[in-house]
């Protein structure tokens, strides 16, 4: 028992949301539970689940805030279009995109800030944008719940369809990488400086 | 260690009414009474399954942590590194301590409940 280890992918991700000062405490932490609490307990696949939840855990509340602020956009974005459709989309469409980019690179830039890796980034940036997907589907399709006339649906067909609204925030974790690899950068770099000066 | 917003309370009928955003909640008292109740051997794991054993359910080990970081943050818990141990794969571990702040947050929580409750008789019977 002494010497099983929880899913190794699991410690992993742990050790990217974790603050470079909790890291070796917190992960030793959750290590001597599974070995000496959970595994003897419920054995190898429960103890395993039990380390994953943990993880997701971690990882889903060191990106909620971000998450529900893209989310948040995103549905406010979505439900402007269908109830107050504009002429011309183009200043909502930069003002969102600019928005959700700032998230995203504030994301990873605080997520590497913290754990000093940039990696870190690149992972917040990327959970971030799937857990606001998760978000959004759920707040669209809420909206599309409450508004289904025949105006609004001309409106949803008219701003790109509910298709659109339902895949584009999925496909915007890419994006999510891809920022949250720039801003984790960033954030990496003003760790170390960070720790050189303290 | 931060100072502690102090405590604004003011008479009326003979209840002391306390600014309820200053007070603890109650997975923070959980917390807070864990540290206490476990003493030297206060740290992450520890405080984990005290924080369980209180409150008769699982608790993720996330939330036990970010309320532990949230009232050090506050001021009402004090921390040092320990050395690591074989289970833990000599990873250290840290220990918790109360702070004076936090004692008078607890005790500032134990008396608005007091003030709460005062009048009544526990359990309520008749009243609904």
């Amino acid at each position: 028992m002494i010497s099983a280890m929880p899913p190794r992918w699991a410690e992993t991700l742990l050790r990217l949301v974790l603050d470079s000062r909790d890291r070796a405490d917190v992960s030793g932490d959750l290590l001597e539970e599974f070995r000496d609490g959970i595994l003897p307990a419920r054995g190898p696949s429960a103890a395993n689940r039990w380390y994953v939840r943990q993880v997701v855990g971690f990882v889903i509340r060191s990106n909620a805030l971000p998450a529900l602020l893209f989310g948040g956009a995103f549905v406010t974005r979505t439900g402007l279009d269908w109830l107050v459709p504009p002429a011309d989309f183009h200043v909502r469409s930069l003002i969102s995109t600019l928005v959700a980019g700032s998230i995203l690179l504030v994301s990873g830039f605080l997520a590497s800030g913290r754990s000093g890796s940039t990696l870190a980034g690149t992972f917040a940036g990327a959970t971030t944008a799937a857990l606001a997907a998760a978000v959004s589907t759920i707040g669209a399709l809420g909206l599309l719940a409450v508004w289904h006339d025949p105006a609004t649906l001309q409106a949803i067909e008219g701003s790109g369809g509910l298709g659109e609204v339902l895949l584009l925030p999925v496909l915007l974790i890419v994006p999510g990488l891809l920022l949250g690899t720039i801003g984790g950068i960033a954030g990496a770099v003003v760790h170390r400086v960070a720790r050189r000066i303290a | 260690m931060g100072a502690r917003t102090p405590r604004l309370t003011f008479a009326h009928e003979n209840y002391i009414v306390v600014f309820m955003a200053d007070l603890l909640g109650n997975f923070e008292q959980a917390v807070l009474l864990s540290v206490l109740r476990l003493g030297d051997e206060a740290y992450g794991r520890a405080i984990l399954n005290e924080v369980q054993a209180r409150l008769d359910r699982d608790v993720a080990a996330g939330a036990v942590h970010a309320t532990l970081k949230r009232l050090e943050s506050k001021g009402l818990l004090k921390t040092a590194l320990g050395p690591g141990t074989e289970v833990r794969a000599g990873r250290p571990r840290r220990y918790y301590k109360l702070s004076l702040s936090g004692q008078r947050s607890l005790n500032d929580a134990r008396a608005a409940a007091n003030n709460l409750w005062r009048g009544f008789r526990w359990p309520l019977k008749g009243h609904a």
